[in-house]
């Protein structure tokens, strides 16, 4: 009963709402919507840099040489320890005064990704850990080279044990795309800061800007969730 | 001149203080099938880990085929092993492990093909071929498209044996390799190893708690203590008359437990 009651007066909300906004909707929507399409760009390099540094260092800390290893646990150390909006302000407004002049996109993909990457190793490092020693003692004895062994065996095993965090970490980094704002670039957080300044539909401004990040998220979860089935599927099949 | 398949030439294990293997010396002829037995502890189950290069030793010399496994010979002098060497002398060996470790996200089938693929470079065609008939002879041809998930511990455990039988070995390494089964399930294990045993075609060497299978197909047993070997001999001296106190203690335990 009560669960019913919470859910009218939900969907009853919601209703009015949408219907009290909706002659402001095409005010303020269409830059919101521009801002969206900024933060989507932003979070896909970035997610792409975040997950070829993750699984780079996470295996360099987990198998490397020595040298390897301390590269990776430098990086891993320092972008971990350090906030991203420092790393952002390094990027865009430190790097010029060394010569090296960043445009807001490059600095916003460089520093999110450099941030989550050294996240992501220690996520990439567990699995590969956690993927049980008898797995690579099989290898041995089948006198596989350790390449094969980590791209046929580890990987494919190691993968399975990381997507929930891998998920988990990608959602998290398109929340914090957010951040690009500082360095001029106009995402969906920015643009809904603006619209609000522009119509003070406070309300209905951050409540869609909220189910934007939302709907984002869902993707990054359902895309996770097939990838974990796909890298389970042996285990799951019963006959 | 004839030499040893095997051959452990004054070989240490240890782990920090603890010596596991202590100056080994001990050897098996070509197609010899040797039992090692032993209570826990006792260095048995290192003697194949060591052999498989799984774990490295800190002193001695293992010989493989009459060539130095552990080192190889620059200019006369025995220096410490390429991985290059070791990869060529280990593609020998085979090894049957205690917890089977199939590559759970492959097929009974890719399990076994796998390594002849990506090792030896065989085609896909030729390497299925084999896999099939070896699949076959341990009674699992039926499950070839079936993942380990979806097999009996006897089952997986067979397929493990075809896995590193389609590898050629010369020499094949038993660890324990009934120990992780079901009761029931034992014998359908032992009888794929018997048939191996019997065809001659395998130096064996097998770590094993089945005392009745060891006396049964080993040419000799060899008991194991506190990293030494205390005892060897044909099987029904060893067990039917044996000299060492410890390793009277060990058999009337082993035989009263049943």
């Amino acid at each position: 009963m009560n669960r019913v009651a919470i859910v009218s007066a939900l969907i009853a909300f919601l209703v009015g709402l949408s219907v009290a906004t909706f002659s402001e909707l095409r005010v303020f929507l269409p830059a919101i919507l521009k801002g969206a399409v900024v933060t989507v760009q932003v979070s896909i390099l970035s997610i792409a840099l975040f997950i070829f540094l993750s699984v780079l260092a996470g295996i360099g800390r987990a198998r490397g040489g020595r040298a390897i290893r301390w590269l990776s646990t430098i990086y891993v150390e320092v972008f971990r320890g350090t906030s991203l909006l420092v790393i952002l302000f390094w990027m865009f407004f430190v790097m010029p005064e060394f010569g090296v002049t960043l445009s807001p996109m490059f600095a916003g993909v460089a520093a999110i990704g450099l941030n989550f990457g050294a996240y992501g190793a220690e996520v990439v490092r567990g699995a590969i850990t956690a993927v049980p020693k008898g797995q690579t003692e099989a290898t041995i004895a089948l006198n596989m080279s350790p390449y094969r062994r980590m791209t046929r065996i580890v990987l494919p095993q190691a993968i399975a044990i990381m997507i929930p965090g891998m998920s988990n970490l990608t959602i998290e980094l398109i929340k914090a795309t957010a951040l690009v704002s500082a360095v001029t670039l106009v995402d969906i957080t920015y643009a809904a800061v603006q619209q609000n300044q522009l119509h003070y539909r406070t309300v209905e401004i951050f409540l869609i800007t909220m189910m934007l990040y939302y709907v984002l998220a869902q993707f990054v979860r359902f895309g996770g969730e097939a990838l974990e089935e796909y890298f389970t599927r042996h285990l799951n099949r019963r006959v | 001149m004839t030499h040893p398949m095997i051959q452990f030439d004054k070989v240490l294990k240890a782990y920090g203080a603890l010596q596991v293997l202590k100056d080994l010396d001990f050897s098996v002829d070509k197609g010899e099938v040797v039992s090692i037995i032993g209570p826990s502890g006792s260095g048995k189950t290192t003697v194949l880990r060591v052999l498989m290069t799984l774990e490295g030793i800190q002193g001695g010399t293992m010989y493989v085929d009459g060539e130095p496994l552990n080192k190889m010979n620059v200019d006369g002098q025995l220096v410490d092993a390429s991985k290059a060497h070791i990869r060529r002398i280990r593609s020998k060996i085979g090894m049957v492990f205690q917890n089977f470790n199939l590559f759970p996200h492959m097929t009974a089938l890719e399990n076994c093909n796998e390594s002849p693929i990506f090792t030896q470079g065989k085609s896909k065609a030729e390497a299925t071929e084999e896999s099939m008939r070896l699949l076959d002879t341990v009674g699992l041809a039926d499950k070839a498209n079936h993942y380990p998930s979806q097999l009996s511990g006897g089952q997986q455990q067979r397929v493990a044996i075809a896995r590193t039988l389609a590898m050629h070995p010369e020499i094949l390494l038993f660890d324990e390799p009934t120990s992780a089964l079901d009761p029931e399930m034992v014998g359908e294990v032992l009888e794929v190893i018997r048939n191996l045993a019997e065809s001659g075609n395998y130096t064996m060497l097998l770590v094993t708690h089945q005392m009745g299978f060891a006396r049964e197909v080993s040419d000799r047993v060899c008991f194991f203590d506190g990293g030494f070997m205390v005892e060897q001999g044909q099987p029904n001296d060893l067990f039917g008359n044996p000299q060492n106190e410890r390793l009277k203690q060990f058999l009337s335990k082993v035989l009263e437990a049943g």
